[in-house]
C-alpha cells in the first residue's frame, strides 16, 4: 500500500512540470490553478505556491482538464475534499455569497441613485447657475 | 546608546503632550516651536536604534532578532524597519516629521487654526508614541548578548525593499496630517475654499510617496516571489490601496471644495477617512487576525491596541464630524451634468472601489465567525472592482471637458461613439495575429483612451502650442497622471491577457521553446555571496538573431536557514523574459533542473505608469500663482 502511494505519488511529481500539449487546455488549467488555494500555505493560489502539494494540486488539476473534466466539475472534486475554503472564487449559491458577490453592485446603484435623485428634486433656476470652463476656473467668481 | 534612544523617545513623548494642549489651546508659536523639537528628539531617538543595527549590537534584543553580522551594510541599515518594533519608530519619526514639516510650512492668516493642526497632530502622535514604548518597544536589551544575530527574513533583503517601507510610510503617515487638519477644521467649524487651497498640497504630498512605496511592493514581489504576478490581492497589499483609493478620491473632491466652496462635508469626510484606512491596514498587518503571505510580524495583543487606537481617533473625528456636519453648507450650485458631478462620479466609484477592497478583505473572517468558511481571491476582485474602475476610467476622457456648473451632456454621445469605435478596433486586429478576447481589446482600448483622452483635453485646453508651456503646471500634472494612468491599464491588461507561462525541466545542453523564443540551459553554477550560497544557472534565450543569457538563482541564507528565488529578467521593451529557478531532480543519474519561464508582454508598462501617476500628483503640488480670495 505504502509503496503504492509513493508511486502514485512519484508519477504526480512528474506529471506537475509537464505542461499540457493543448494549448487550449493548458490555458484553462492556468486560469483554475488562479481560482484553487493552496491547502498548506498562507492565502496563496496554487499557481503561486513552490510547496509540494500546490505542485501536485497542479497536477491534477492538468489531469483532470486532461480528462475533459469540465471547470464546474473540478472545483467540485476540490470543494469535496478540502470544503469551501479552497475556492478564490467563492459560490453565490447561499446568502453569504450573494450577498459578497452584489453588494458593491448594490451600493454602487444605490449610491448612484441618491446622487442623481438629490440633484433633480432640487429646482435650480436656469439663471442662477453659470457654466464656467475648467481654464477660466481662475477667474475667482465667489 | 540605546538607553539614550529609549530616553529621548520619552521626552518626545512628553513634548507630543506639551504640543497637543498648547496647540489645541490655540499658541501657534509655542505648539509650533515644540513640534520642531520633538522632530529633532525623535530624530536623534531612531539614530541611536540604526546605531545598533549597524554595528550589530546584539545587546539590543531588536538587533539580535533581526540582524546578522554577515548581512550587506545596506541592509543593516534598511533592516532598523524591517520588523515591526523598529518600523513603528519609523512610523513615529514620520509622524513628527510632518508636525515639524507643518509648523514650518503652515503660514495662513490663521494662526488659531494652525496651533490646533499642530495640536491634533501631537495628540495622534502621542498615541504612536505610548504605542511604540509601551507595546513594541525597540530599546529592549538583553541579559546575555548573543554572539550572532538570528538574521533579516531574506526575502527583505533587497534594495526595492529597502526603500519601500520609509515610502509607504510617509503615505501612511502623511494622511494623518490631513486628518490633523480636518480635526482642526471641524473643531473651528470652518471648513471652506482656504482650507481646501491649505490641505490639498498636504494630501498630495501623502499621496505621492505611497504611489511609489506600492508600486516599489509591487514591483519587489514581482521578481522576488518567482511567479511572475506583480499583484495578488493579498490583505496587506489591499490595506495598502485602500487609503490610496481614498487619497485618490479625496484629491478629487478637495478641487470642488477649493474652486467651487462645495461638497465640503464629503471633502473632509475623506479626509478623516484617509487617515483611518491607513491605521486599519497597519491593524489588519500586524494583528495575525487575516493570514497573509507578507505578514511578517504578529501579535494578537498589538492587534487589539491598534484596533483601540483606531476606534478612539475613529470616533473623536466622526464626533467632531457629526457635530459641525449641519454647519457644513454652502458653496456654488450645480447641475448633475457639471464639472462637479463629473467628480463626484470618480468619488462614488473610488468609494465603492474601496468597499469593495474592503468586503473582500474583511467578508471571510465575519463569515468565519458565523461559522462560514470562504475565501476570497484574484477572481472576486476581477469581477467586482475592476469593472467598477473600468466604468470610472471610460467615462474619464469625456467629463474631464466637462465645465463647473453646468456642462452639456450631448457631448456624450460623440465621445461613446468614439469609445465603441476604439473597442471595435482592437477587437478587430484581435482576429488576426494578436489573438486578444473582447474583453482584453476593451481593456487595451480603455489604456488608449485614457491616453488619447488625457492629451485631448490638455490640447483643448491650450488650443495653441505656444500656450502649452504656460498651463499651469497642475494642469498638467493631472495630465500625466491621467496619461499614467492609461498606461498603467495598457501594462495590466496585457500582461494578463498576453502572459505565457510554462514550466520547463532541463538537462544541461537541452532546449525548450515559449512564445517563439528558445531557452537552452548552458549550465549551472555553484556561487557564493557576502551572507549566502546559490546555484545559479545560465540559460541562453535566443530568437531569430537576438541573443539574450539570463542568470536565475536559488539562493540559500544560512543564518535564516531560508531559500530565496532571484528571477533573471531581461525586458525586450516590448516584454519581459522572466525566469525562476527551481528545484533539481536526479532523473536517471543525470541532474535536471525545473524552471518557471514566464514571457509578459508590456509588463514595464505596469510599474511606469505607477511612476507617471505619482510623478504626475508631485507637478499638482506646485501651488498656483494667483491667490483664492474669499
Amino acid at each position: 500500500m505504502k509503496i503504492a502511494l509513493l508511486v502514485a505519488g512519484l508519477a504526480l511529481l512528474q506529471a506537475g512540470g509537464a505542461t499540457l500539449d493543448d494549448p487550449d487546455e493548458e490555458r484553462r488549467a492556468q486560469m483554475l490553478m488562479r481560482e484553487i488555494r493552496c491547502v498548506a500555505c498562507e492565502n496563496e493560489p496554487v499557481s503561486q505556491s513552490a510547496s509540494d502539494i500546490a505542485g501536485d494540486m497542479r497536477a491534477q488539476i492538468r489531469d483532470m482538464v486532461a480528462e475533459g473534466k469540465s471547470d464546474r466539475e473540478i472545483r467540485a472534486w476540490f470543494v469535496d475534499r478540502y470544503g469551501e475554503f479552497v475556492l478564490f472564487r467563492p459560490k453565490a449559491d447561499n446568502p453569504w455569497g450573494w450577498t459578497l458577490w452584489t453588494l458593491p453592485f448594490v451600493v454602487l446603484g444605490v449610491a448612484g441613485a441618491g446622487i442623481v435623485m438629490s440633484r433633480n428634486t432640487r429646482s435650480l433656476r436656469e439663471d442662477t447657475v453659470v457654466a464656467v470652463p475648467p481654464d477660466h476656473e481662475d477667474d475667482n467668481r465667489l | 546608546m540605546i538607553e539614550i534612544g529609549h530616553f529621548l523617545a520619552f521626552l518626545t513623548l512628553t513634548l507630543s503632550v506639551l504640543v497637543a494642549f498648547v496647540g489645541l489651546r490655540g499658541n501657534r508659536a509655542l505648539a509650533g516651536q515644540l513640534s520642531i523639537a520633538a522632530f529633532v528628539l525623535m530624530t536623534l531617538s531612531f539614530l541611536t536604534i540604526v546605531q545598533a543595527f549597524v554595528r550589530s549590537d546584539f545587546s539590543v534584543e531588536l538587533v539580535a532578532n533581526n540582524s546578522h553580522t554577515m548581512k550587506p551594510m545596506l541592509y543593516k541599515f534598511a533592516g532598523t524597519w524591517g520588523n515591526h518594533e523598529g518600523s513603528m519608530a519609523l512610523w513615529c519619526l514620520v509622524m513628527a516629521g510632518f508636525g515639524a514639516a507643518g509648523a514650518y510650512w503652515l503660514r495662513s492668516d490663521r494662526p488659531v487654526f494652525e496651533a490646533r493642526v499642530l495640536g491634533v497632530q501631537g495628540l495622534l502622535g502621542v498615541g504612536a508614541l505610548a504605542y511604540l514604548l509601551f507595546a513594541s518597544s525597540p530599546f529592549t536589551r538583553l541579559d546575555t548578548a548573543p554572539l550572532q544575530g538570528s538574521d533579516l527574513n531574506p526575502l527583505l533583503q533587497d534594495p526595492a525593499l529597502a526603500a519601500h517601507p520609509p515610502m509607504l510610510y510617509l503615505g501612511y503617515v502623511g494622511y494623518s496630517f490631513v486628518f490633523a487638519l480636518a480635526a482642526a477644521a471641524l473643531i473651528e467649524g470652518r471648513v471652506d475654499r482656504q482650507w481646501a487651497k491649505i490641505v490639498r498640497p498636504w494630501a498630495l504630498a501623502a499621496f505621492v510617496p505611497l504611489t511609489f512605496g506600492i508600486a516599489l511592493g509591487s514591483y519587489w514581489a514581482y521578481y522576488e516571489l518567482g511567479w511572475g504576478g506583480w499583484w495578488f490581492w493579498d490583505p496587506v497589499e489591499n490595506a495598502s490601496l485602500m487609503p490610496w483609493l481614498i487619497g485618490a478620491a479625496f484629491m478629487h473632491s478637495v478641487t470642488v471644495t477649493e474652486k467651487r466652496g462645495s461638497l465640503r462635508s464629503w471633502t473632509v469626510l475623506l479626509a478623516v477617512a484617509a487617515f483611518c484606512f491607513s491605521i486599519l491596514g497597519a491593524f489588519l498587518v500586524r494583528s495575525g487576525l487575516l493570514t497573509s503571505v507578507h505578514a511578517f510580524a504578529v501579535d494578537p495583543l498589538r492587534g487589539s491596541l491598534l484596533l483601540t487606537g483606531l476606534l478612539i481617533y475613529g470616533s473623536f473625528a466622526l464626533g467632531l464630524f457629526a457635530w459641525r456636519a449641519p454647519t457644513l453648507k454652502g458653496g456654488l450650485d450645480h447641475y448633475l451634468a457639471s464639472r462637479e458631478g463629473a467628480l463626484i462620479g470618480n468619488n462614488l466609484a473610488l468609494g465603492v472601489a474601496t468597499l469593495t477592497v474592503l468586503l473582500g478583505t474583511l467578508f471571510p473572517l465575519i463569515a468565519e465567525a458565523f461559522g462560514q468558511v470562504m475565501s476570497v481571491g484574484e477572481p472576486y476582485f476581477n469581477l467586482t472592482f475592476t469593472p467598477i474602475m473600468a466604468l470610472a476610467l471610460i467615462a474619464l476622457p469625456v467629463v474631464q471637458a466637462w465645465s463647473w456648473g453646468r456642462a452639456d451632456w450631448a457631448s456624450l454621445w460623440k465621445w461613446g461613439a468614439g469609445f465603441v469605435g476604439v473597442v471595435a478596433f482592437f477587437w478587430l486586429i484581435g482576429f488576426g495575429v494578436f489573438d486578444i478576447p473582447l474583453l482584453a481589446g476593451v481593456g487595451f482600448a480603455i489604456g488608449v483612451w485614457l491616453i488619447y483622452g488625457a492629451g485631448f483635453e490638455i490640447w483643448r485646453r491650450a488650443k495653441t502650442a505656444q500656450r502649452l508651456f504656460k498651463l499651469p503646471v497642475r494642469v498638467w500634472g493631472m495630465t500625466v497622471s491621467h496619461i499614467g494612468l492609461g498606461v498603467f491599464v495598457l501594462g495590466a491588461v496585457g500582461e494578463t491577457s498576453l502572459r505565457s507561462h510554462t514550466t520547463l525541466a532541463l538537462e544541461q545542453g537541452q532546449s525548450a521553446e515559449l512564445a517563439n523564443w528558445t531557452f537552452t540551459l548552458d549550465r549551472v553554477d555553484p556561487i557564493e555571496g557576502p551572507n549566502w550560497y546559490a546555484d545559479r544557472a545560465s540559460l541562453i534565450v535566443e530568437r531569430g538573431n537576438e541573443q539574450i543569457r539570463l542568470e536565475p538563482e536559488k539562493r540559500i541564507y544560512p543564518a535564516a536557514r531560508m531559500p530565496t528565488t532571484e528571477t533573471a529578467i531581461h525586458s525586450t521593451g516590448a516584454a519581459d523574459l522572466y525566469v525562476a529557478l527551481g528545484d533539481k531532480r536526479i532523473v536517471d543519474g543525470t541532474p535536471r533542473w525545473t524552471f518557471e519561464v514566464f514571457v509578459k508582454p508590456l509588463v514595464d508598462f505596469i510599474y511606469f505608469g505607477s511612476l507617471l501617476v505619482g510623478l504626475g500628483a508631485a507637478m499638482a503640488m506646485v501651488g498656483r500663482r494667483k491667490k483664492v480670495s474669499e
